[in-house]
């Protein structure tokens, strides 16, 4: 949410028609989704809907059948080999749900493992970034604990710091508070939203509604592997005229007022 | 283990696509030894004395697991039980014969016993074959005793209490709950034990016992042909695989069925 | 001094039945040392060739190429379920002897009986090594694969990075327990006429008839070097261990 204008900004992501199916069922069914750099595009809807596959499309951890996807110069879906997606990689953080840290080694090696081995950073550089990272995720005092030593909460703000490690033009957000414990997951919440205030480019999926009308630019409704509606969460939450959205915002919304009250 | 979720990403190599390919080295090396008919025809000469040999092995093997099991249950008990003059030696021989080489037990049983024994004034021979499946059954006995010993250690002593608060008797637990459970625990490691002695066998032909091996050797200096001894010691090989590898497979099939936590 | 010593351990030892007289002859102590220390040198090199060789069929077995993993598998099989015996005599009466005919002799060969043990009973043990690592690998969630492959990680960084270190731990009891059977075996070797403790042995006791003296050595020996590399694992998984990892 930087100052300038949302049009004049570039566009970053680009999908167009895609469709995916993981064996007989389909996934996606037609997703078309722009995303300009300084975006937060949140997205929204039940499970099953295909928010998280959306994600996984975009930095090519799944391949669709159909369509057409750009991150910034990059044809994703002209990308043939696993090898051709590294590159993309480097350039597109994501956090999953349910962290993905890596078990064996330190806070501060999971951190600087990516950028040491594959962007070739030296040691010294990368560690005074972690630590950097460390800080902004309010993690500092636990550099040389491992992941097993952390909380749910603690866990996913080492993620974070690992994924902004590589220095991405892009996080993607992948429901990183439904595992959590509803104590921990203000603290999440809370470094995400100074991540956005800074401007970093972002696509969450999420069930936190309050916060996703807080800091989103965009919100996407999902349902059946369609994008049902779009548009600034004001319009979404508040002047939808479509039933699904309301209903679904308001099954959650009792879930989504007790955790918001743990911020 | 991991303690976390298993999957299995890559698909297993299922015997689906391991026995053609074996099958296939098999049939190929056969396929050689054809091209050299008269080197084919001296193999088939020879096959009924090298069946003979085997018949030794599976003979061998067969008494040793079966004097190994008999030794090892009693030791195990022996390993359980409460008093230490009785837990302690039994303890000290597992440790030092499941540490002990096969070949070596089978040169010690073979150069200590004598080659026949006076049992009251009668002149009993005492063959090597004996002395070799002696060798080989005293690290059997090792390992079962500490198979026996985990298997019955690994069942909690609340099962006990679990069955009699059922109204089982103390046979009826021991029958129904205890034993099962155990036996699904030592018979997959004896089936391993066992694949292992059978292939210890073939240490046999090194004092002497005329067994596979042996009989290849016998075979390749008699013939003196180089593609002759290829195929010769080929053979051997398949046989062995062809003898153990079921086992194995079997093995493994139980140790998947029996997994269930 | 030293003559001494063992002159009076000879004594000693007869007076409680045992004949350990060829200690007394320089020469045949020789053998017997040399023996021992053969046994110790064939262990220390065959197992880094058995870990290496383990975790390239490990890596191979779980590549999910055809032309990898297949060969690897026939391999570990056919390794597995036949006697380390009969490889020995294949690798060492056939393929030794054929390189030999290719060379033009046996004296052109550079390949000595001591290759051969090294080589056969490293590639057996490797194998079972393959299977330990293999079912550790396959017990890294995929969940922690997909992370690394959004780090942008290739095959090869995910395995060496991710997956091994991850499953090594987990394997390690079954290594350890592998390199045991790996001491015993290269026992095999006195078949060949490598002159480890076993091969010494027998030209000690078919002179002097002690074959229970030098079996009780024997037997000590192994219980030592394998209490040795039990020792050795165990401080290797404390070392390994992570906090919160439950292996």
């Amino acid at each position: 949410m930087t100052e300038s204008k949302r049009e004049e900004r570039a566009i970053l992501v680009k999908m167009e028609d895609v469709h995916l199916a993981f064996g007989q069922t389909q996934v996606l069914k037609g997703i078309d989704l722009e995303v300009r750099k300084g975006d937060a595009v949140s997205i929204i809807g039940p499970s099953g809907s295909g928010k998280s596959t959306i994600l996984r499309c975009i930095n090519g951890l799944v391949t669709p059948q159909r369509g057409s996807i750009t991150v910034g110069q990059t044809a994703v879906h002209e990308l043939k080999s696993e090898a051709e997606r590294i590159p993309l990689r480097k350039r597109i953080g994501i956090v999953f749900q349910q962290y993905n840290l890596f078990p064996h080694l330190s806070v501060l090696e999971n951190i600087v493992i990516a950028p040491v081995r594959i962007q070739g950073v030296g040691r010294p550089e990368a560690e005074r970034h972690a630590r950097e990272l460390l800080a902004r995720v309010r993690l500092s005092d636990k550099e040389h604990a491992y992941p097993g030593e952390l909380s749910g909460g603690q866990q996913q703000r080492v993620a974070i710091a690992r994924a902004l490690a590589m220095r991405p033009e892009l996080v993607l957000f992948d429901e990183v508070t439904s595992a959590l414990d509803p104590e921990t997951v203000g603290e999440v919440l809370a470094v995400i939203r100074e991540l956005v205030a800074d401007g970093l480019t972002s696509i969450l999926v999420t069930h936190e509604m309050r916060f996703a009308e807080e800091i989103s630019d965009e919100v996407l409704f999902t349902e059946g592997g369609r994008i049902v509606e779009r548009g600034s969460p004001a319009s979404l939450f508040h002047n939808s005229s479509n039933p699904r959205i309301h209903s679904f915002i308001n099954g959650l919304g009792s879930g989504a007022k007790t955790r918001e009250s743990a911020l | 283990m991991l303690n976390i979720l298993t999957f299995s990403r890559v698909p297993s190599l299922a015997s689906s696509t391991v026995l053609p390919v074996l099958g296939g080295i098999a049939v190929a090396g056969l396929l050689w030894s054809f091209f050299e008919p008269e080197s084919a025809a001296t193999l088939l000469v020879w096959t009924p004395y090298l069946a003979r040999g085997f018949a030794m092995n599976i003979l061998i093997s067969i008494c040793a697991i079966a004097l190994g099991s008999l030794v090892g249950l009693i030791l195990g008990a022996l390993e359980l039980s409460p008093r230490a003059l009785i837990r302690f030696p039994a303890l000290v021989y597992v440790q030092i014969f499941r540490n002990a080489p096969h070949l070596v037990l089978i040169f010690a049983t073979t150069y200590i016993f004598p080659f026949e024994i006076l049992v009251a004034g009668l002149r009993i021979p005492f063959p090597d074959w004996i002395k070799a499946t002696i060798g080989l059954a005293i690290p059997a006995s090792a390992h079962i005793a500490e198979i026996v010993r985990g298997a019955v250690q690994s069942i909690p002593t609340a099962q006990w209490e679990a069955a009699a608060g059922m109204g089982f008797s103390r046979s009826q637990t021991l029958r129904w709950i205890i034993l099962p459970q155990c036996i699904k625990r030592v018979l997959p490691p004896w089936m391993n034990l066992y694949a292992s002695i059978s292939m210890g066998t073939a240490l046999a032909s090194l004092v002497g016992v005329n067994e596979l091996l042996h009989a290849a050797t016998d075979a390749s200096t008699a013939v003196q042909r180089t593609d002759f001894t290829v195929a010769v010691y080929l053979t051997v090989l398949v046989w062995f695989f062809v003898y153990c590898y079921p086992v194995a497979r079997f093995t493994q099939n139980l140790e998947r069925r029996f997994a269930v936590r | 001094m030293l003559d001494s010593i063992l002159a009076g351990f000879v004594t000693y030892t007869k007076s409680l039945g045992f004949n350990f007289g060829f200690l007394t002859s320089v020469y045949e102590r020789t053998i017997w040392i040399d023996g021992i220390s053969m046994t110790l040198i064939l262990i220390a090199v065959t197992i880094p060739v058995s870990l290496v060789g383990g975790g390239l069929l490990a890596a191979a077995l779980t590549s999910g190429r055809k032309y990898l993993s297949v060969p690897a598998r026939v391999f570990v099989e056919l390794t597995r379920n036949t006697p380390t015996l009969v490889q020995l005599m294949c690798a060492f009466l056939v393929v030794n002897m054929l390189i030999s005919k290719a060379l033009g002799g046996a004296q052109y060969n550079p390949f000595s009986p001591f290759f051969w043990v090294v080589a056969v009973v490293g590639l057996h043990i490797a194998a079972f090594h393959a299977e330990a690592l293999r079912a550790g690998i396959e017990s890294v969630p995929s969940a922690t694969l997909e992370a690394a492959r959004a780090i942008g990680f290739n095959r090869l960084q995910i395995l060496w990075f991710v997956e091994f270190p991850l499953a090594l731990r987990a394997a390690l009891p079954a290594i350890v327990n592998n390199l045991v059977n790996l001491a015993k075996l290269t026992t095999v070797g006195s078949a060949i006429a490598v002159g480890e403790v076993t091969y010494a042995s027998i030209m000690i006791w078919s002179q002097r008839d002690n074959v229970i003296e030098l079996m009780i050595v024997i037997l000590l020996l192994f219980s030592l070097i394998n209490l040795l590399i039990a020792r050795t694992g165990r401080w290797l998984e404390n070392k390994l261990k992570v906090p919160g990892l439950g292996i």
